[in-house]
């Protein structure tokens, strides 16, 4: 009778609204103050979201994909959007080396019904479960210096990037063209 | 039969239910065709509000913010007019959409898209196909938000 007990709580269990779950427990995450951020700590595979939901896994986890959570406890699929580094980065560098293993991770989910964020995740920090220590998810930006040599220097990626700057110089700061939004910025900077 | 042996029936049953369940949980779905307008977004800042309110961080107020967080592998979402965001996993030749050209191109871009849609556990993905009409930014939100963040513009953007 446990066994059938046990069974029927696991065929209930996806019933659980997710964002009542609570995965806090022993989490170190960082507080960001974002609305609706909760530390979370959780065991998940690090999976391609393509070849999971589609079935396009002839490259699962090529070079390039995003990447998702599915988290072991309740099969939810967490969506990472971040790492921890504070400079407009995903967490795809990070997580690749995981492809197709079992982690745990710890962070802070997003939960905001109001503009539909649930099960969106930012990833701090990553360890196999055969590991001890912790690697903090701050891989982006070493990854981008090794993939960019030509714009090395002082002063952050974001600005040297040569995608952006070049997107930046035909399409202007607000995407509307130099010299459609020159009046704005210059009014923006105080320059007359 | 024993009692003992009703409930290991059941025990059986239940789990080859169970099993088929999680097994059809675990493979691809069927995804749904649509045709969707919406906005290129970032979803980081969008969903975090790290930056400011949702209103603040589409459209020309938050463009270069936007550049860097699809150059930076923030994933891209495809924000409806009525709110609803899709993930995007694949536009037209590529699915590398984490850092990829073709994402960064169509930063803050009000779009038409046809493709496929899927949805777990609370989140919508799509997967385009084609995009049928590109608008480019036709949220002009910085008349009313400024630049955000302020700093995206650099003091020596123009010179004086």
């Amino acid at each position: 009778m446990r066994q059938l007990l046990t069974i029927l709580s696991l065929i209930a269990a996806p019933a659980v609204p997710t964002a009542a779950q609570d995965f806090s427990d022993g989490s170190e995450a960082s507080e960001w103050g974002l609305f609706g951020e909760q530390k979370a700590r959780f065991e998940a595979a690090v999976v391609d979201p393509l070849c999971l939901l589609a079935g396009a896994c002839d490259q699962e986890c090529a070079p390039g994909r995003q990447l998702a959570l599915e988290r072991q406890a309740d099969g939810v699929l967490v969506m990472p959007l971040k790492n921890r580094e504070t400079v407009f980065s995903g967490a795809v560098a990070d997580l690749a080396p995981y492809c197709g293993e079992t982690v745990e991770v710890d962070g802070l989910l997003i939960e905001n019904p109001e503009i539909g964020a649930t099960n969106v995740y930012q990833v701090q920090r990553i360890r196999r479960l055969s590991e001890e220590e912790w690697t903090e998810t701050n891989r982006f930006t070493e990854v981008w210096a090794r993939e960019n040599p030509s714009v090395a220097g002082e002063g952050p990626w974001f600005r040297r990037d040569p995608r952006v700057t070049a997107e930046i110089e035909e399409e202007g700061w607000l995407g509307l063209g130099p010299e459609a939004e020159d009046a704005f910025v210059r009014d923006w900077l105080g320059v007359e | 039969m024993t009692r003992c042996g009703d409930t290991k029936r059941i025990g059986a049953a239940l789990a080859a239910m169970l099993s088929a369940g999680f097994a059809a949980g675990a493979s691809a779905q069927d995804g749904e065709r649509i045709t969707v307008e919406g906005e290129i977004i970032d979803t980081w800042c969008y969903y975090s509000g790290v930056m400011g309110g949702p209103d603040a961080v589409v459209g020309s107020a938050h463009h270069t913010c936007a550049l860097w967080c699809s150059a930076g592998g923030i994933p891209v979402g495809l924000l409806t007019p009525e709110g609803e965001v899709y993930m995007v996993l694949k536009l037209p030749g590529t699915d590398q959409l984490a850092g990829g050209d073709t994402a960064l191109n169509l930063a803050s871009h009000t779009v038409t898209a046809e493709g496929l849609a899927y949805e777990r556990d609370g989140l919508r993905y799509i997967l385009v196909e084609t995009v049928v009409s590109d608008q480019d930014i036709t949220n002009l939100n910085h008349e009313d938000y400024g630049v955000v963040p302020g700093f995206a513009i650099p003091d020596d953007a123009v010179e004086q």
